[in-house]
């Protein structure tokens, strides 16, 4: 550790100070304007607001749109969290085995990860176009008539879970890899000793070692998924009858598309706010994440 | 592993193969879909394409009839500048948050790790607010600094880490030789942290070049629009022409394979980091 003493470092405190005041700019004031956008009334981003205190609150609170909406959101995380998981799990597993053509499946699996949403949605509408997607007409060979993937709730729901999972899934799976790869051998060994089988071996080593990264990725992803909006917005735009429709796309639509900039600010000060107490509490009950960030 | 039998063996190739099916079928489509002569795309699909279209109607189409040059060209401007900025600011805050006393570090950090998980739209819209007020809505440069709102974060949260693991004593080494501390910065720390300022300028990038919602929210003409933007904008205006979609997701998805192709150390590696540390 140093002070600032020569010229060089006050050159760098400068440029230090620049630095973050351009991020503090950067983060900070939209969010604060976030905030103060909740409390106007605004039908236009270049028109004046009017105060309206704590009303667009109420009014967003009283709807059952918003509720609901909270409901799909949660639905959509917390499915897609397990499944990204457990898929991530297994298939970290897997690619931690020696076989023939590991370093290929290695790369495959990324794949997904590195796509634009935009891609991913429409590589999975054109397998899913009504009359010329492959699923569609797998589907019907198979005789389930031509599925309506857009017009049925449960169809399109599973449709934004499993675009989400298959695109998601590799940060979940390379991340695990790399823990798995730096458990030392000496604990399976030692296991081994003890008598362990496998099963033993892996609830007693592999998932224990594990856990200090799976309580950030668990946070991380659940998080990230609760705010997608645009996997679900290119998919189903929160149809069909709002049954995809969660929290990011009730207050795109609120901004864009009702001309309710303070409704909009104000479902995503909420959104904000539910997501800070889920971090807190989460760090709370697991302080081993709050122990690494404060090193 | 030699002495494996038959059986797990047999398992796990099985789950490889699964694995890689999964992952790269989806893929496989879209390129095959942009390379396929418009009429068989229609009626029963075959897994392997009979026909090549020689003439790539698909991809000229594309680039005679639609925006997408030009919105090609607005992401890459926009993508490299949100890479370079990204690279400085954060080589700037993270190596002065590991070397110096600065009051309030930890606060600095931790809202770093904070901001990844704020809700898009309560960025998106105070910042078209914001720059419909100072004018600059609709331009790319407004595009641009709504990506540094999540790649700075990022950035700092990575090369903290990498800053932390880099000894001290190898600046100080070279500051009793003589050199300034700028000198020593130059000279020793960022050669030997080139990894993590390669991993950043790659998320950075990597961020910029796949965002939907910013580019969405903040620019509505077509000539400034970004690739993805642009490329789910003619979805919407034309009757799904699926040759020509999926011709424009090969082109966008193209740069990302090649990046990957050579740079995937960095790539794994940056995930890795930025998932232990956050």
């Amino acid at each position: 550790m140093a002070t600032f003493r020569t010229t060089s470092d006050k050159f760098l405190l400068i440029a230090f100070a620049v630095s973050i005041g351009v991020t503090l700019l950067l983060i900070l004031l939209p969010v604060l304007h976030a905030i103060q956008l909740s409390f106007y009334q605004r039908e236009s981003f270049v028109s004046q607001g009017v105060w309206v205190g704590f009303d667009n609150y109420l009014s967003v609170l009283s709807t059952p749109t918003f509720w609901r909406a909270f409901g799909v959101g949660v639905e959509i995380a917390l499915l897609s969290l397990l499944l990204q998981v457990g898929l991530g799990l297994a298939f970290a597993l897997l690619l931690d085995q020696e076989f023939y053509g590991r370093a290929a499946v290695r790369g495959l699996a990324i794949l997904p990860y590195l796509l634009p949403t935009v891609v991913v949605a429409l590589a999975f509408q054109w397998l899913l176009d009504g009359s010329l997607g492959l699923f569609t007409i797998w589907a019907e060979r198979l005789g389930f008539g031509r599925p309506t993937w857009y017009e049925n709730p449960t169809l399109a729901l599973s449709m934004v879970i499993v675009a989400s999972v298959w695109t998601w899934t590799p940060f979940v799976t390379i991340t695990l890899l790399a823990a798995l790869q730096s458990i030392p051998k000496s604990l399976y060994e030692a296991a081994r000793v003890d008598g362990a089988g496998p099963w033993g071996r892996f609830w007693h080593v592999t998932i224990p070692m594990l856990l200090p990264v799976l309580v950030v990725i668990v946070l991380l992803r659940g998080i990230w998924m609760f705010n997608k909006f645009d996997i679900v917005w290119l998919l189903t735009k929160g149809g069909p009858l709002a049954a995809t429709e969660h929290l990011p796309i009730l207050a795109y639509r609120y901004a864009f598309m009702q001309f309710d900039i303070g409704g909009g600010a104000a479902v995503a000060t909420l959104s904000f706010a539910f997501l800070s107490t889920v971090i807190f509490i989460y760090f709370r009950i697991y302080p081993l994440g709050g122990k690494d960030i404060a090193t | 592993m030699r002495n494996r039998s038959l059986i797990p063996r047999l398992l796990v190739s099985t789950g490889a193969t699964l694995l890689g099916l999964w992952s790269f079928f989806p893929i496989y489509w879209m390129v095959v879909s942009s390379f396929r002569p418009e009429r068989d795309l229609f009626g029963t699909p075959s897994l392997i394409p009979e026909r090549i279209d020689w003439k790539f109607a698909s991809y000229r189409n594309l680039i005679e009839l639609t925006d997408y040059p030009v919105q090609f060209l607005n992401s890459v401007q926009v993508a490299i500048t949100v890479a370079l900025v990204t690279v400085l600011i954060s080589i700037v805050i993270a190596y002065v948050v590991t070397r110096y006393r600065v009051p309030g570090k930890m606060a600095i950090i931790g809202s770093m790790l904070y901001a990844y998980m704020f809700p898009p739209m309560l960025l998106a819209i105070p910042l078209l607010s914001i720059f419909a007020y100072i004018g600059i809505a609709d331009h790319l440069l407004a595009v641009v600094m709504a990506h540094c709102t999540l790649s700075i974060p990022l950035g700092v949260w990575i090369l903290w880490g990498f800053f932390q693991t880099l000894p001290f004593h190898l600046e100080e080494a070279a500051m009793v030789d003589g050199c300034s501390r700028a000198g020593a910065f130059v000279r020793v720390v960022l050669p030997l942290s080139a990894p993590g300022i390669i991993t950043v300028a790659i998320f950075a990038f990597l961020l910029s070049w796949t965002d939907y919602i910013f580019a969405l929210v903040l620019v509505t003409s077509d000539t400034n629009k970004t690739l993805p933007v642009g490329l789910a904008s003619v979805l919407g205006s034309y009757d799904a022409r699926w040759g020509e979609l999926m011709a424009g997701a090969t082109l966008i998805a193209l740069p990302l394979f090649i990046i990957f192709l050579f740079l995937s150390r960095y790539f794994i590696k940056g995930l890795a980091a930025g998932a232990l540390k956050g």
